[in-house]
């Protein structure tokens, strides 16, 4: 067993959760990988499992929040030091990965974020994609009081306080945005490292155009609320 | 038979069915507070209409009955807004059940029940 676990939430990833796992196990050898299948109803649990993860299969579909919550429970339960969080189709490269943690074991932040835009790397994305993440990072920055460049990135690692942080409360859905805030309040460091992000190998994005305006204003709220909450998690 | 006859029987057939309800167990005590004071309510606001039309006067409502309405209104308000207080915990727990079970589930078939210090947590 290591002291780092790979949070790996999986909606019916069948053709990439396999790769993932292997290309993570390829470029960090020294990690477990959990998969959390979010009632899946295809074979991502069997792939996982063949391709050596750890697989926890929920009976019934929590969301995405709920699903990587259960992540953090498991860590927190095998007494893990850092967790690791990483898009399962295939967005996110794991060669970046042993950096990300190097940066954590360093102290360099509770959180290591995976960033897209602090420096130039090859991703592009679209103008209304963009002008969402800039009018995100001004949000962010007006509650958290520092920039963050990639407020929706997903890609991350973080240490035990923040898996004991997560084990009890971790936003419903579209969390990433809303972590950000909550680490803020909780008095958690956050340090972005530049990392490369590759086209979605398989699967749709989970925000898509007709959600768009649900999400920000889901975000909005969640972030507002989170300043007007008492800076302690309450054990629910 | 008048509407004040209708109206005292309508708030005892109610009560009778909140107090059953309560007796069988199906509606917890906690939530029945809330249904045995509405039928109380109703009751005395039927059994004596006057009470009705004295506050109106003293609150300055012409039409009593548009302060039954207002009564009722925000008693609906007030129980629709618990019952969603009450659903948000429910969802809480049933998350928190689910992700327990899935790991314990996981655990189990992976037959590995030691903690990383090496102690055993199945005891």
């Amino acid at each position: 067993m290591n002291d780092a676990v790979v949070i790996i939430p999986a909606l019916n990833e069948e053709k990439t959760v396999a790769a993932v796992v292997n290309s993570i196990l390829c470029a960090v050898p020294a990690v477990d990988i959990v998969v959390v299948s979010d009632g899946s109803t295809d074979r991502t649990v069997q792939e996982a499992r063949a391709a050596g993860a750890f697989v926890i299969s929920l009976s019934v579909n929590l969301g995405i929040g709920g699903a990587v919550q259960t992540g953090y429970r498991y860590a927190k339960e095998r007494g893990y030091q850092y967790a690791i969080q990483i898009d399962a189709d295939g967005q996110h490269d794991p060669a970046d990965l042993p950096r990300l943690l190097e940066e954590a074991r360093q102290g360099r932040g509770d959180m290591i974020l995976g960033s897209r835009y602090v420096e130039r790397t090859a991703y592009r994305s679209s103008r209304s994609r963009r002008m969402g993440m800039i009018l995100l990072s001004t949000l962010v920055r007006l509650a958290v009081g520092y920039p963050i460049k990639d407020t929706t990135s997903g890609y991350r690692v973080v240490n035990r306080r923040i898996i004991e942080l997560f084990s009890s409360y971790y936003p419903f859905d579209y969390p990433e945005v809303e972590v950000l805030v909550l680490l803020h309040r909780n008095r958690m460091t956050i340090h972005e490292v530049a990392v490369q992000m590759k086209e979605r190998q398989a699967g749709v994005s989970s925000i898509n155009v007709r959600k768009s305006v649900y999400y920000m204003v889901k975000v909005t709220l969640a972030v507002g609320l989170e300043l007007l909450r008492k800076r302690a998690i309450e054990e629910d | 038979m008048n509407i004040y006859i209708l109206g005292i029987a309508f708030s005892l057939v109610f009560l009778f069915t909140v107090v059953d309800l309560m007796r069988r167990r199906v509606l917890m005590e906690q939530y029945s507070l809330l249904w045995l004071g509405m039928g109380v309510v109703i009751l005395l606001l039927s059994i004596f209409p006057q009470w009705l039309n004295g506050v109106a006067v003293a609150v300055g409502i012409y039409y009593a009955p548009s302060l039954l309405f207002l009564i009722g209104f925000l008693f609906m308000l007030g129980t629709m807004l618990h019952l969603t207080v009450v659903l948000s915990r429910l969802t809480k727990r049933t998350v928190r059940l689910v992700q327990e079970i899935a790991i314990l589930k996981a655990e189990l078939a992976d037959g590995n029940h030691t903690h990383p210090d090496g102690t055993d947590k199945t005891d």
